[in-house]
């Protein structure tokens, strides 16, 4: 287990009878971007979530960095950081508050310097004296990766980490993503709808179907025979 | 114009009825005015003075004293909602904050609030009416830290409540604190109840508690039993509370429910 960073063995989740992950196996190496894709109700969000111990499986086991997320959740979670359009931070505190916050509780070492220097290359240094609940949709999720790797983590879970977002932002999250995987080596897992996103960033897929794992492996192997997923996808419906 | 004023008022009446808690709201005020004023009234008629300490000096302690334990459960719980309305709840569950710090945080900002918000109040009623409720000396100290305790408890059960089945349950926030106010013998002694309902009270350590304030009042003296009645009591709810609180966060996250809270 020791290149591995994501391991889960018959991850399963159902509410009252409701199934929305079935038996999902799958092992991420380290040091790499992969992609969760899936239709409305897959069960992405669900996978992430019970990535980083929000939601309890209701039957399987994870590993993370070949740890049992259930036996060592809080060492493993030092090691983690989140971003979603979806999660925000607190609306009445500034972004400079809020990252302090979130430094504290990461006990990240001199957070000031490190919420400047990552501040300035997301370029939201002159957005930190502001409310976040004041910012437009695209400062939001620039302020949130910003949060996400305040602890430098190792595993970043990223959900549809540029939906809603203009197309020159999105471009700059991308790069800005890719560019801190390659200098960090860390493992990065985005589900997004955007298939020319995922094309671009992941080499490694992970497909879900009604809650199933259908396909987990290389991008190329993939779409074969298809020029893109998108082809692939309108191929298969 | 009918359809859409039709419209609106079955949308109201989803609002209003649509879940026990504001249902429960909305029959249970005039109740608990009548309740509260009819005993309040009875035990003023029938006491003008206690010694050095007035009747008003009497309430204004209980006024205050109450207010203890409405800022200390009112602190608590919009500390925690604050995290529910801002969509933050995944973010603080996923950094390696552990559960019961949560509960130590909440306690610590609740305290804090509450003596700066009672700060001016006790001033003012120094100030205006010549009152000192520092008189009351080390029971002051006893007296506020049990009410704040009863509050911390209300407010992990609340909190709860709101974490497990959603936003209806808030507005218990600003009123469960009032439906046990007429039971709780804040301005009136216990014997103004009935007495079937007088043994049944004495479950709630507010009543030793408010019981104990008049005795101070008016004798000086404080009754050992009580006492222990008050500590025994709040020990026993302050940690169901908390075990419910914490209960309640790994429910949500059995269910899911750490992702899908928000305005």
């Amino acid at each position: 287990m020791k290149n591995t960073s994501v391991k889960t063995l018959g991850l399963s989740k159902a509410y009252d009878n409701k199934v929305i992950l079935q038996d999902v196996s799958l092992e991420l190496p380290t040091n790499g971007i992969f992609g969760i894709l899936g239709k409305n109700g897959a069960g992405k969000t669900t996978l992430l979530a019970m990535l980083m111990g929000l939601i309890t499986p209701t039957k399987g086991e994870i590993f993370i960095y070949g740890k049992s997320l259930r036996d060592h959740k809080y060492e493993i979670l030092k090691l983690i950081n989140f971003q979603s359009p979806y999660v925000e931070l607190p609306k009445k505190m500034t972004v400079f508050q809020n990252l302090v916050f979130y430094a504290r509780l990461y006990n990240v070492n001199n957070f000031k310097s490190k919420i400047l220097k990552l501040s300035k290359d997301l370029k939201i240094s002159d957005l930190l004296k502001y409310s976040y609940g004041n910012l437009s949709s695209g400062q939001k999720t620039r302020v949130n990766l910003c949060k996400a790797l305040l602890n430098n983590p190792r595993l970043l879970l990223l959900d549809e980490p540029t939906a809603s977002l203009d197309v020159l932002t999105s471009a700059f999250i991308r790069e800005y993503i890719l560019d801190f995987q390659k200098k960090n080596k860390s493992t990065i897992i985005i589900t997004s709808h955007d298939l020319v996103e995922i094309e671009k960033m992941c080499n490694y897929l992970v497909l879900l179907d009604c809650g199933k794992l259908t396909y987990k492996g290389n991008l190329k192997n993939l779409i074969k025979n298809n020029n893109s997923l998108l082809e692939f996808f309108l191929q298969n419906d | 114009m009918i359809n859409r004023i039709y419209a609106l008022l079955i949308r109201y009446k989803n609002i209003s009825f649509g879940s026990f808690p504001r249902l429960l709201s909305i029959f249970y005020w005039p109740t608990v005015q009548i309740l509260f004023w009819g005993y309040f009234t009875n035990f003023f008629m029938s006491n003008n003075e206690f010694g050095v300490w007035s009747v008003l000096n009497i309430i204004l302690s209980a006024v205050i004293l109450w207010d203890v334990l409405f800022r200390g459960q009112l602190g608590l719980t919009m500390s925690f909602f604050e995290e529910l309305w801002s969509r933050n709840l995944p973010n603080l569950f996923i950094t390696p904050i552990k559960d019961l710090e949560i509960v130590i945080g909440l306690v610590l900002i609740s305290l804090i609030r509450t003596i700066i918000g009672l700060t001016p109040a006790v001033f003012f009623a120094n100030y205006f009416f010549n009152f000192h409720l520092f008189e009351l000396g080390f029971y002051l100290v006893f007296l506020f830290f049990n009410l704040i305790v009863v509050g911390w408890a209300v407010g992990f059960i609340v909190s709860g409540l709101v974490l497990r089945y959603g936003h209806a349950f808030e507005e218990l926030a600003w009123a469960i604190i009032f439906i046990i106010l007429p039971f709780s013998c804040v301005y009136y002694p216990l014997s103004s109840l009935p007495e079937i309902i007088q043994d049944i009270v004495q479950i709630l350590p507010t009543v030793h508690i408010f019981e104990s304030m008049r005795e101070v009042a008016i004798n000086g003296n404080f009754n050992k039993y009580d006492l222990l009645k008050i500590i025994f009591l709040n020990l026993v709810y302050i940690f169901l509370s908390v075990l419910f609180f914490l209960k309640m966060i790994k429910v949500a996250r059995l269910k899911g429910l750490l992702f899908n809270q928000g305005e």
